[in-house]
């Protein structure tokens, strides 16, 4: 039986979707599709699957992105669902417990996390870029004293506000990718 | 020119091919040889293979009609650059020993 559950993250809440996603696998309800508002789990036996949440590159369907699935689906890492968004995808994997039994983890090591860490440091970036765009629209439309300034300015405020958290995600990757860069310096 | 260290994710990948094996059978491998502190995740280990077939180190084998997982095995290339890399090993911990234990 499916159990559709409604919850909305961003996209730069990965991490925190990743762990609720775990945390309804470990109570019996493993997800089977996941959609921008909406999450499919399927009843299973609790814990019986370990998921885990990737930001790539590219669309879901590119050669380089259905060659690397291809790869996950031969160590035991199947895909359960996506989301496009422009220029990038978010895709749910999930592995049967037992054989990943401390979690799956995609890169151990250095490089492969800093440039992991790029791609959502561009996508934060170019996400900023936007928004403020939109807002600054918005905020021009306002000042122009439109027949619906108030939505306008509220928009815009909204905009603007979205923005700084992007900021900060970029910021935040920003020292991660410095942090691995001087762990690097030492280790492998 | 000398060559540059291996990362300690290449050594056993190398040194696990030395018999065809495919993505998790790999990582497996590289795990009981290193008595699990070596955990080889799979996108790193996807990474890595690419790069070594690229460099002509591995080879992909043609796909098993049996199996569809893909396979791979070492090359004579990947070969030399073990045994160089285990001789450069040797001297590190030669060099240590020595030093550390005044031998």
């Amino acid at each position: 039986m499916i159990k559709r559950v409604y919850k909305f993250f961003f996209i730069w809440e990965l991490d925190k979707e990743e762990a609720w996603i775990n945390d309804m696998a470990s109570h019996g309800y493993s997800l089977v599709s996941a959609g921008r508002l909406s999450f499919d789990f399927e009843e299973t036996e609790p814990g019986q699957y370990k998921y885990k949440t990737l930001f790539l590159k590219g669309n879901y369907y590119s050669k380089k992105n259905m060659d690397f699935f291809s790869f996950l689906d031969d160590v035991g890492i199947k895909v359960t669902s996506y989301i496009n968004y422009p220029g990038t995808c978010c895709v749910y994997t999930r592995a049967v417990a037992e054989d990943y039994p401390d979690g799956i983890n995609i890169y151990s090591d250095i490089d492969s996390k800093i440039t992991y860490e790029w791609t959502k440091l561009w996508y934060m970036l170019f996400c900023a870029v936007v928004i403020t765009l939109g807002g600054l629209l918005n905020l021009a439309v306002a000042m122009n004293r439109s027949s619906v300034w108030p939505l306008n300015f509220g928009t815009a405020l909204v905009c603007f506000g979205l923005a700084i958290v992007c900021t900060i995600q970029f910021i935040m990757s920003i020292v991660k990718i410095r942090k691995f860069k001087k762990e690097r310096a030492i280790h492998e | 020119m000398p060559q540059q260290a291996l990362t300690e994710a290449v050594y056993y990948i190398l040194l696990s091919l030395r018999e065809p094996l495919h993505g998790y059978g790999i990582i497996q491998n590289v795990d009981e040889l290193s008595h699990g502190r070596v955990k080889l995740a799979a996108g790193t280990l996807y990474g890595a293979l690419n790069t070594l077939v690229e460099k002509g180190w591995i080879d992909a084998l043609p796909e098993n009609p049996l199996s569809r997982k893909k396979e791979y095995v070492i090359t004579n290339a990947g070969t030399e650059i073990l045994r160089e890399e285990i001789a450069r090993l040797s001297e590190l911990v030669d060099n240590g020993k020595r030093l550390m234990e005044g031998k």
